[in-house]
């Protein structure tokens, strides 16, 4: 049994006393942790080095220092291994001159699956792409393409599965239907490494956490202890709505709010309870008879989470 | 095989959009065009002459080089540019693999497109006098320059989003500036290696030996043309798998 809460017992991915830096910026520092079956998530503010960790894990660029293995492999060194990798990548660019079951196709053709075509329809099944999948990609919103790009890194069936940012630009209704995607594969037994900027995605999505602030591993461990963490921290919400004035109003009488800030058509919403303030923002929303149009988690407010966790380290 | 068929296919369909064929089209046809124009008022000589100027300054100097260019730059270039490149690379497949059918992708493209290009000029040259000898000598010279041209640019292409501007100085000040006034130089010219494939295909008698003085270019055998373009096709390959292996594939 290991004691440290960034290693798991029959790891899948490890990753040792890993650092990389392109010139003299050093975008990920001496981390270490490992990766096994089930869904972890990686949470961190933008530019945190989440991303250069999981294209180190891809081998999409090598560590300037440390060691990385993938099913006890480095994969640049031996392309067999991605057979068993799946990547959804940040970047939203796709082929757009196919349709989706062009591009999952390809994807499993790429792979080396046997009946390429049938394993494309049922990952395109899996993920609820039907309907879409014989429109050109060019024509897909940025939330459907990270929906194709999921179908296209499932349909290998592989063992190990790397999401960055993997819900960046859907609507809600696709980010539950992925989010439950990605909570079957943990449980069928692969490693699914799922990054996001937002607490309240990877508290969704996965049970073990790994936060990395400023290229290093900031706290690690299940996601009850992380919240337990930054529970004196308050989030910062940003509400976008047709009445900004009186719904700031409204809400400043509501207890979960600690504060309220309004900045043109939107207002910052400060509090602990990020959950009930989703549903006192509807209530109140409909009481003054403003519509709101956006709900989101700030990320100066979890910036600050990460540094105090910084230096809780 | 599969994956390799895959990813060359993928690639045309790319590099190929219906626009770029119409516009490489017309272009490629425009010498014909032109010719077909002109050739009508001349005496078989001069029909000769006329052929040769849109051979020589026209079609291997101007054409074969920038269609080339544009196609082949992309075929790796885009994929970089665009972000698309981890969809590629993360594959089971040998990384010389992607590389062979990337560079096969720019050389069906850009071949096929200067192909017709070769095609139409030499074809409109024999409606108009009746002999077909010329066709495969060109279409064969055209082809040869392009695997040359694509073994060159597909690479530069993946090293630099300025593939296009590195690519034009390199066909207009090396090939037709310092190559035209150093031929000693001209192994090192892709177009002058298509046209001496082209010279040495083409029948003994289509040119004197005081017009072979006047082109800008030592010519070498067909064998060493096609040596020539062998080598650098196999040197592109294992140069751009060297790389998918080893650099890192995106930036920060």
């Amino acid at each position: 049994m290991i004691d440290d809460p960034a290693l798991v017992d029959n790891p899948t991915v490890e990753v040792t006393d890993v650092s990389k830096w392109f010139g003299p910026k050093v975008a990920v520092s001496k981390i270490t942790c490992s990766f096994g079956p089930g869904v972890t998530g990686l949470l961190g503010p933008n530019g945190a080095g989440k991303t250069t960790l999981l294209r180190m894990v891809t081998g999409l660029i090598r560590p300037s220092e440390g060691a990385i293995s993938v099913l006890g492999e480095w994969p640049r060194s031996s392309p067999k291994v991605y057979a068993e990798i799946g990547l959804v990548p940040e970047e939203s660019a796709v082929y757009t001159h196919m349709t989706g079951r062009e591009y999952v196709e390809y994807a499993a053709v790429l792979s080396g699956v046997d009946g390429p075509a049938s394993a494309t329809d049922r990952a395109i099944e899996a993920v609820a792409l039907e309907d879409a999948a014989d429109r050109k990609l060019d024509g897909y919103s940025k939330g459907m393409r990270q929906r194709a790009k999921v179908v296209a890194a499932l349909v290998a069936d592989p063992k190990i599965l790397v999401l960055d940012e993997p819900l960046n630009g859907t609507d809600p209704v696709q980010r539950n239907h992925l989010i439950a995607v990605f909570r079957q594969l943990g449980d069928e037994g692969r490693t699914v490494i799922v990054s996001s900027h937002v607490l309240e995605e990877i508290e969704r999505m996965s049970d073990r956490v790994l936060a990395i602030v400023d290229g290093r591993l900031a706290a690690a461990g299940d996601v009850a202890a992380i919240r337990r963490a930054m529970s004196d921290i308050p989030y910062r919400v940003r509400v976008e709505t047709t009445r900004p004035r009186q719904l700031a109003a409204r809400l400043l009488e509501d207890a979960v709010v600690h504060g309220v800030a309004i900045e043109d058509e939107a207002i910052l919403v400060e509090t602990e309870d990020l959950s009930s303030l989703g549903h006192q923002v509807a209530v109140a929303a409909k009481r003054v008879e403003a519509v709101p149009t956006v709900f989101r988690p700030e990320d100066a407010s979890l910036e600050s989470v990460f540094r105090y966790l910084v230096r809780r380290r | 095989m599969r994956p390799a068929w895959a990813i060359t296919v993928a690639t045309v369909r790319q590099v190929l959009t219906l626009r770029r064929a119409i516009v490489f089209g017309l272009a490629e046809a425009s010498p014909a065009l032109v010719y077909l124009l002109v050739a009508n008022t001349l005496s078989d000589e001069a029909a000769l002459d006329r052929l040769g100027f849109m051979i020589l300054i026209v079609y291997f100097p101007l054409l074969v080089p920038i269609v080339s260019l544009i196609v082949a730059s992309g075929v790796l270039g885009a994929e970089r540019r665009d972000g698309t490149l981890s969809f590629l690379v993360l594959r089971p497949i040998p990384r010389w693999v992607i590389a062979a059918a990337k560079a096969a992708a720019a050389v069906i493209v850009a071949g096929g497109l200067n192909a017709f290009g070769a095609l139409a000029l030499t074809v409109s040259y024999a409606v108009e006098t009746g002999n077909w000898n010329l066709v495969v000598p060109l279409v064969v010279g055209g082809v040869l320059a392009s695997i040359i041209y694509a073994a060159i640019f597909v690479p530069l292409g993946f090293f630099t989003d300025r593939a296009v501007l590195v690519g034009l100085l390199f066909v207009f000040v090396f090939e037709n500036g310092i190559v035209t006034a150093l031929r000693g130089l001209s192994a090192l010219s892709p177009w002058r290696t298509g046209f001496s494939a082209f010279i040495a295909l083409a029948p003994p008698d289509l040119l004197t030996g005081e017009d072979l003085a006047e082109t800008p270019v030592e010519l070498i055998s067909l064998s060493t043309a096609a040596l020539w373009t062998a080598l650098a096709a196999l040197v592109s390959v294992a140069l751009v798998a060297l790389v998918l292996r080893n650099r890192d594939l995106t930036s920060e």
